[in-house]
């Protein structure tokens, strides 16, 4: 059975957030929620990185694990997804993910949140496939219709990776051989020649 | 005097009765709109399709695949 995974090869990422602008187009993701977002460290340094980051489908999610409703469930290739119908919004999710992943819709002052959201792999929620009820809750569904997160589908410089892990790990794999680590990127001494001999 | 005291009070419960009247049917309402708003029950799917795998390998995914390996 496929399991589903996102890598983002941060050699390649480019840091230009039109993964972020296709999610929150394909899903029509609510003001304030970003799904998707770009990061990055040593900002305009040497050996700046830009990562591409959004749910990681955890194996053992602790989202899940803290939620006091359970309203998470994982499918069986790997998606973590959850039940809005079931969500009450405490924010524990939200404290509990590594990535910052869960998101809330609304602020006020007595702390009322909003159902939570968050990244699907596109793969819609519990209601029926392909429906506008899920559409409406969920955003589209794009693993139903035998595609894959549209995020990775349209990176320019293909650093989002996603789909089954074994395959998508094979290619990583088989860019890092050709190219080597850090400033040995394949490329890098064509643009920037060789510092070091400088 | 009695008599015209009593229906002043007359006067006085009925418009009481009319605002009770009129408080109680808005509030029926009030109740009654949100039934009526949530229309028939949305379809959900069951616990076996829930977590069914989504995942295809079709043309188009074999495709991603592909050209990501350039």
């Amino acid at each position: 059975m496929a399991r589903m995974k996102f890598l983002c090869d941060a050699e390649r990422c480019i840091e230009c957030n039109a993964c972020v602008t296709a999610c929150k187009n394909e899903h029509e993701v609510p003001w304030g929620i970003n799904r998707r977002r770009v990061v990055t460290i040593k900002d305009g340094e040497p050996g700046e990185r830009s990562i591409s980051m959004a749910c990681m489908h955890c194996t053992d999610a602790p989202c899940a694990a803290v939620c006091p409703v359970d309203c998470f469930y994982t499918t069986a290739d790997g998606v973590v997804l959850h039940s809005k119908d079931l969500c009450i919004g405490c924010g524990y999710c939200f404290y509990a993910c590594p990535f910052g992943a869960p998101q809330y819709p609304q602020t006020s002052n007595f702390g009322s949140r909003g159902k939570m959201d968050k990244c699907t792999f596109c793969a819609g929620g519990p209601e029926d496939d392909i429906t506008p009820v899920e559409y409406q809750k969920y955003g589209s569904n794009r693993l139903a219709e035998g595609k894959l997160p549209l995020c990775a589908e349209m990176c320019s410089t293909k650093a989002l990776l996603a789909g089954d892990g074994d395959i998508i790990a094979a290619i990583y794999k088989e860019r890092v051989v050709k190219r080597g680590y850090g400033t040995g990127a394949w490329g890098w001494s064509v643009a920037y020649k060789d510092s070091s001999a400088a | 005097m009695a008599s015209e005291k009593s229906g002043k009070d007359a006067v006085g419960t009925g418009r009481r009765g009319f605002l009770r009247v009129l408080g109680t049917t808005a509030a029926g309402a009030a109740v009654a709109v949100p039934l009526v708003a949530a229309g028939p029950a949305e379809a959900k799917e069951s616990e076996a399709d829930r977590v069914k795998a989504r995942y295809k390998e079709t043309d188009h995914v074999k495709t991603y695949y592909r050209t990501n390996r350039y």
